[in-house]
């Protein structure tokens, strides 16, 4: 297996301590770097983070994920000889393999960010109703179609040292999913998507982000205002 | 009547543009002065309703009282956008606060490479120094920090 050294894991972590010790280990095996960003968990998460061998970062107040990812992503690119990050979801939803795949990509191709996709290929293992939504979304954004992505809100993402350096989440909620969008868009990185696939258990299923939080990202997205830095 | 809605639409407008240019120093000085002109004119809605109703009548509108109820709803309307987003910006100052001390009280791993990663941290010269050099050179300390801390929790 190829050197994963210079690859870092960012691991965004809230009231996951169930499943993430698991997660880190299984992903540990493959990427000894791995920055697990604890929210304000109030669950332990973070004691059974510091079992894993992965570099904790904790959040003293909940934030919400976009700042977990950028907290762990301002820490890990700040790492000695880092080059390549992957934003990798705790709950186990994500595969090791499909992160390898794009590494690899990103390694050969010229390319600055890779996004996974649940929608290429056979997709009927999404829920119905994930599916028309996320569809949806798709459908009605032209900036997506713009830069030919079929899933704006893939938590799996690899990209260069460049994007991480360039990278500035300012919507600590869900909204951040879009904001990367918009950031490839505007800074106009090179990007691509991969087929991967996402495990939806049963586990994940009562923890993922429900569809009615689509509102709440809408309207951050919609009153979002130039940030200015 | 229409004119009324005209009149709306075009504060909507308005509030679009203060929506884009939100935070600049224009902007503040512009809420400033329409907050001034609201105060003003509500001390001319007292004093001399009269006028109000004269006004009322010119841009199509039944009374001069409800002239000032759609003048309120309006300004109640840009207050409440005006307070979401100062407190966005607020949250993200408080996201950004939060993040340093985050970072400030990193652990790396606790077995293994956690000298390894001590050493090599101070070669490379990166963005946040401060975090490098604090994972640097406190890591022992922090981590016994965090662990009282635990304890403590």
């Amino acid at each position: 297996m190829a050197d994963q050294s210079d690859v870092w894991l960012v691991v965004p972590v809230y009231n996951e301590a169930q499943v993430i010790a698991d997660v880190v280990r299984n992903a540990l095996e493959t990427f000894p770097n791995i920055v697990c960003v604890d929210d304000g968990s109030r669950d332990g998460s973070a004691d059974a983070i510091r079992t894993t061998g992965a570099h904790l970062v904790q959040h003293p107040v909940n934030l919400g994920q976009g700042a977990a990812i950028q907290t762990g992503v301002e820490y890990a690119r700040s790492r000695p000889g880092a080059e390549y990050f992957v934003t990798f979801d705790a709950d186990g939803q994500h595969q090791v393999t499909d992160v390898l795949r794009m590494l690899e990509r990103l390694r050969a191709e010229p390319v600055d960010i890779i996004v996974g996709t649940r929608f290429k290929g056979d997709d009927s293992h999404i829920p119905l109703i994930k599916r028309v939504v996320l569809k949806t979304v798709v459908a009605i954004s032209p900036r997506l179609r713009k830069l030919k992505l079929s899933d704006a809100h893939n938590g799996l993402r690899v990209f260069n040292k460049k994007v991480a350096d360039e990278l500035h989440i300012t919507l600590n909620g869900m909204g951040h999913a879009s904001q990367i969008v918009d950031m490839i868009s505007q800074r106009g990185w090179r990007v691509t998507e991969e087929q991967v696939e996402i495990l939806y258990t049963e586990y994940s299923m009562a923890k993922g982000q429900s569809l009615i939080n689509g509102v709440n990202i809408l309207f951050d997205t919609a009153l979002k205002t130039g940030s200015k830095r | 009547m229409l004119i009324q809605f005209l009149l709306i639409g075009g504060v909507i407008v308005l509030l679009v543009f203060f929506l884009r240019h939100h935070g600049t120093t224009k902007t503040a000085a512009g809420v400033k002065i329409g907050f001034a002109l609201f105060m003003v004119l509500a001390a001319v809605a007292v004093l001399r309703p009269a006028d109000v109703s004269m006004l009322a009548e010119f841009v199509g509108v039944g009374r001069g009282t409800d002239l000032v109820l759609y003048a309120l709803v309006v300004a109640f309307g840009f207050a409440t956008i005006n307070t979401y987003l100062r407190f966005k910006e607020l949250e993200l100052r408080y996201a950004r606060l939060a993040r340093a001390i985050a970072l400030r009280n990193a652990e790396a791993p606790r077995h293994e490479d956690a000298a390894a990663v001590g050493n090599t941290a101070v070669d490379k010269p990166v963005a946040n120094t401060a975090v490098v050099d604090n994972a640097a050179v406190d890591n022992a300390v922090v981590n016994a920090e965090a662990k009282d801390q635990a304890h403590s929790a």
